[in-house]
This record gives C-alpha cells, structure tokens and sequence, in this order.
C-alpha cells in the first residue's frame, strides 16, 4: 500500500460527491490502507477518502497523534453520518487540503457518528471536543464541503451584527 | 515583473460602491488580491491591495481611478506596495493572541492598550472596536489580534495589561488563539 499525496484544492475531487462503499469489497480495504498510510505520514489527526483521491465514503480519525489528545484513539469508519450534534461553538479552522489559511466556522461541542468499521460491523461513536471537530470536518469532506463552505467571519467574529 | 499598490476609498454607504470599485480597477487591468472591507456606521471603507498592469503605476491609479469614482463621491488613495511587503508569507507559525477589552467609553483606551502592546513588542494584526450600549451609557469594546515573537513575551503582556484594568476602568481577556488543523 501506500502514501498518497494529499489532494489541494481546486482540486475538484475535492467538491465532488462521493459514493457509499461496501466493507467487503477489497477496492476499499485498499483505500482504507492507503490513508492510514497517508494520515501516518502526514501532519494530520484525520483524513477523508476524496483528500487522497478516492470518491468513496471513508474517514480515518486519530486524535491521539495530537500531543495531549486521546479521543477514541485510531477509528475507521466506512458511510459515517452523523446523527446528532450539540452544543454550538465558533471554532478557527483550517485545512490540509487548504494551506495556510484559517477561518472561523461554527461547529459543535458534541457529535453522535454511525458508520461501519471495516469488518462491516455497525459504530456508534459519541464524540466531544477536538475529536468531535475532528469528525464533523471529515464527514464534510464526504459531502464535498470545505470550511471555506462554513466560514463565519472574515475576520474576528464579535461585531456581527443582529440578524 | 509584477507591481502593486494599496488603494483605500471610502463613501457614504449605499448599494453599488464594491462593484463601482472593483469594475474600475478592472476595465484598468489591475487584479484585486487581498482587500478588507467594512462599513463604519454610515461609511462604507475599502482597502485593497492590487497588482498593476504595465504601464500603470500606483501614483498615478488614483488619477485614473477619479472618473469612475467621481459619480459616489468615494474619496481615494493609492501608494505603491513594497514588492517584499506584497509577498504572500506561507506557513508562518508565530504565536499569535487575541485581546478583548471592553468597558465605559472614554478617550485614551486605545492609545493606553495599544501602547502596552508595542511595549512588549506585540504587533497588532487585526484590530476591530465598536461603540455599543445606550446612548446614555455607551461601552466600549476593542478586539485586537496580536503576534508575538516568543511566549514568555505573553506572560509579561498580560502582567502589563492587568494593570491597565483599574487604571482605564475596563475589562479585559488575553488568551491564545487556538486554530484547528484536519
């Protein structure tokens, strides 16, 4: 297997839709090789399947790479969606498929995930804080979505004004 | 070899100023890169950083920029931007913190905040206040974004800007700005 480079937008792999995968097709026990690979080789605690390439629906988390975070260490999840959400929070947000660039995007303290692991079992993961950003980014990347699509703000977030 | 200049205009606000301003720079040949725009209560403010065509040079784009902005009255300036200065920085990693400082409005909170952070070499990258509260009771509220060279620095300007709490009658928070990477 290998480590793929990471796509950079305006890649438009990037915006483009991605297919439901099936755990027991060996075309996405490929894919799921190939970015663990990648996630180990880069700076990342995350990556999508459409970041490397493949227009299929898979993440690989690992909020343990971050010194100082655990989550639920290494998970793989095949078609992750996430069931529910909570506690609304403004987060400054960047991108390895976007460098260099930050933005403040609204995202959620708490996230509930169901997926499949690669055995084709079924996952519920209850998620929060870092990790939880972590999840609600890369299921984005499945629907297409960049922060840039979320951004908030251009610049500091306090004078909004009334809607 | 590419030029540039930062244009700053400014008018009463009204539907139409951005696309006045950005339709002339281009029927000129300039490129819009990176601009910051706002309305200041009943103003609307421009500042644009554009790459020039040939031939244009930045002393003289306010004077062709006049017949196109006459008609909404925006006033103009132009200045040549230092090739180096126009340079997009690419991975910069220095600490950078937020400040906000808020509280009843009167004249020297800016001038006292912003030198206590010259003081310990801060340098301010993006600064926004408001006048809120009543008409009777009006607040102020500044929030600023500030890079350090180092960390230890952060800890001597927060000592320095406690201080300034009783002295300017005013609260404040300095926290580090926290960026999330996937």
């Amino acid at each position: 297997m290998a480590i793929r480079p990471i796509l950079l937008y305006p890649h438009q792999g990037l915006k483009a839709r991605n297919a439901a995968v099936v755990p027991t097709d060996p075309a996405v026990q490929a894919v799921v090789q190939d970015m663990l690979d990648t996630l180990v080789a880069s700076p990342g605690v995350a990556l999508a399947a459409p970041q490397i390439g493949h227009a299929v629906q898979v993440i690989v988390v690992d909020v343990s790479r971050k010194k100082g975070e655990t989550g639920h260490g290494l998970i793989v999840l095949l078609n992750p969606v996430i069931l529910a959400q909570e506690g609304r929070k403004n987060v400054r947000e960047g991108c390895l498929s976007v460098p260099d660039y930050t933005g403040n995007v609204l995202r959620y303290e708490q996230a509930l995930v169901e997926g499949l692991a690669p055995d084709g079992r079924v996952v519920t993961v209850s998620t929060s804080g870092f990790e939880a950003l972590a999840f609600q980014h890369e299921v984005d990347h499945l629907n297409g979505m960049l922060f840039l699509d979320r951004i908030q703000s251009l610049s500091t977030d306090l004078f909004r004004r009334k809607k | 070899m590419d030029h540039f200049a930062i244009v700053t205009a400014f008018g009463q606000d009204r539907p139409g100023i951005v696309a006045l301003m950005a339709d002339a720079l281009y029927q000129l040949g300039c490129n819009i890169e990176d601009t910051c725009m706002t309305r200041l209560r009943g103003e609307f403010t421009m500042m644009l950083m554009v790459r020039l065509p040939e031939g244009i040079a930045a002393e003289t784009l306010d004077q062709r920029l006049t017949p196109y902005t006459t008609p909404l009255d925006l006033a103009v300036l132009c200045r040549a931007m230092p090739d180096q200065a126009a340079t997009r920085q690419t991975g910069l990693e220095v600490p950078t913190f937020m400040l906000s400082v808020y509280g009843a409005d009167h004249p020297g909170i800016v001038a006292h905040v912003a030198r206590t952070v010259a003081q310990h070499n801060g340098n301010i990258t993006d600064m926004n206040t408001r006048v809120i509260g009543s008409g009777k009771l009006p607040i102020y509220v500044m929030v600023l974004e500030i890079q350090l060279q180092e960390i230890p620095q952060a800890d001597q300007l927060r000592q320095a800007l406690e201080q300034l709490k009783p002295l300017l009658g005013v609260d404040l928070t300095f926290r580090p700005l926290e960026s999330v990477t996937f």
